[in-house]
């Protein structure tokens, strides 16, 4: 006989979301978080996608701790002398929300609380070093050496998951697994935020660019989002780029995207409160381990649930969904008093007819079009150069928009065969 | 703002008897690349007269030096509970 139904590894959106579903279908849980308070290690760019909370919490939108819905969708490509951005306001958000920001220590904290209201024992401050194995069979956790029982252990410990990795159930991450991201809080005034970003009482706005003005191929994204009183501001850093560079730091890329002209004016005078890193998981279908296995489910980033494609990051609505549907199969194995792989394959099967694993198989080999030669360096010269040229007025003959865009191709220097490439694998797999 | 000012802003709770993160001396003494120097966002391997640095109190506990180093030096724990860094937002 286990002490628990159910041992959940990480307290953040995943792991939470499994332990409301499972307490309130009165299944005996433990939720154990090594951060004290929860949330309290845990980072992400800030925007929640979706209304995935729904599903177990039907009131958050009343009572979580959300900054702003996102009005203003902004994408944009920046060398450094310029800014090309599409900035996409919609009144249609305002009435169909879509995506909040979210400051994560205040987030996830609201979130393991309502676990623990619902009847889940919230341990915090406590990390588990590993799972306690029977006959072959994950049977609980180890932690300081003595062993908690479960039937089931669901592992979402994050995107670096020790448990899983040191237990063999998933390979260590890789260059091609994550990302660097690094982060700023920036503290402002409410009016001085709305003004800046040219916003209203609780809407917001939530931009992605692409930082083309990085010296010797290095690629990185950079993000904005505006929270109540404070900004998040922040880089997505390639690994396998900085790597190949080998003489630019990760945080000075991050100083150099708040630092350009047409991004500094938002931060101006504002307060710098929290920097910030955390990984970021960007391999796409290639980095999901197996998900199950004889006694344990594998939730969120620890599975490697994500997606991006350079114009949208998300990871949030995927672990609140992959937790979801793990507490689901848990639930079901309950019933049937039958914990084997065989009858938790059915967390597989939940998630296949969800957009989770739908999405990822569908849009595989997504991430070489998120860190393509083409949208880093090929698009944003393109671009800069085509609109300088276009717009810019010396009284002789106008050419064709046509004539300006090859000549600014030709400029770019990148191979007419590669952007070809790169442009249909684009176009197939976006 | 130099990175050491913005990690000054942090709240952390050292764990004086664990280091979590370890580097192997023999590896990293003839590493050809020092691409943890440049991967850490915390700048917590610097080198100093050819000699690799480490510093565990400024960590922030992302997890790039596991991987960023491909020479096998860097072994890498979760802190004990309760203890590292502690964001106010996240």
């Amino acid at each position: 006989m286990s002490e628990f139904d159910a041992i959940i590894v990480g307290a953040g959106p995943a792991g939470s979301s499994a332990a409301i579903k499972l307490a309130s279908s009165g299944l005996t849980t433990l939720l154990v978080e090594k951060a004290d308070p929860p949330g309290s290690k845990n980072v992400s760019g800030g925007i929640m996608w979706g209304n995935e909370l729904g599903g177990v919490l039907p009131d958050w939108e009343k009572d979580a701790p959300l900054e702003r819905y996102v009005i203003s969708k902004g994408t944009g490509l920046l060398t450094s002398d310029s800014l090309i951005s599409v900035d996409f306001r919609s009144r249609k958000f305002e009435s169909r929300k879509t995506g909040y920001s979210v400051l994560r220590a205040k987030f996830d904290q609201y979130l393991a609380n309502k676990a623990k209201s619902k009847g889940a024992t919230l341990v915090t401050g406590v990390t588990v070093d590993g799972l306690a194995l029977k006959d072959g069979k994950v049977a609980g956790v180890i932690q300081e050496g003595d062993e908690i029982t479960a039937d089931t252990v669901i592992l979402a410990e994050g995107v670096n998951p020790r448990v899983a990795i040191s237990s063999g159930l998933r390979p260590e991450i890789g260059d091609k697994d994550v990302a660097i991201g690094v982060k700023q809080v920036v503290k402002l005034s409410e009016a001085t935020i709305n003004e800046r970003f040219n916003i209203r009482g609780n809407s917001g706005f939530a931009g992605e660019y692409v930082l083309g003005f990085l010296k010797n191929g290095v690629k990185a994204g950079g993000f904005l989002y505006t929270n109540k009183e404070t900004i998040s501001v922040g880089a997505v850093i390639n690994v396998g780029t900085l790597r190949a560079d080998n003489e630019t730091h990760s945080f000075e890329i991050m100083d150099q995207f708040v630092n350009h002209p047409f991004i500094s004016p938002y931060l101006e005078g504002g307060k710098m409160e929290e920097y910030s890193a955390h990984l970021v998981c960007e391999g796409g279908i290639g980095s999901v381990p197996k998900i199950y296995g004889d006694g344990y489910l594998i939730a969120g980033d620890a599975a490697g649930f994500s997606y991006s494609n350079g114009l949208i990051i998300q990871g949030i609505n995927y672990a609140i969904t992959s937790g979801i549907a793990a507490a689901d199969t848990v639930i079901e194995a309950k019933s049937k008093s039958n914990f084997s792989s065989g009858m938790l394959r059915g967390y597989e099967d939940r998630l296949q007819g969800k957009y989770v694993l739908k999405d990822l198989k569908k849009f595989r080999g997504i991430e070489e079009v998120t860190w393509s030669n083409l949208a880093h360096k090929a698009l944003p010269d393109i671009a800069e150069e085509t609109l300088f040229n276009l717009f810019y007025e010396e009284g002789i003959p106008k050419r064709h928009l046509m004539e300006i865009v090859l000549s600014a191709t030709k400029k770019s220097g990148v191979k007419k065969t590669d952007m070809i490439l790169e442009a249909y694998r684009t176009m197939r797999r976006m | 703002m130099e990175i050491e000012e913005k990690l000054s802003v942090l709240n952390y709770k050292t764990d004086k008897g664990f280091e979590h993160i370890t580097v192997t001396p023999d590896i990293c003494e003839v590493c050809p690349d020092y691409f943890c120097t440049f991967a850490c966002p915390a700048k917590c391997y610097t080198v100093m007269e050819g000699k690799l640095n480490f510093k565990y109190e400024d960590c922030v506990e992302c997890g790039t030096c596991l991987f960023a180093c491909s020479h096998g030096s860097v072994k890498w724990n979760n802190v004990k509970g309760g203890h590292g860094v502690k964001y106010k937002y996240g």
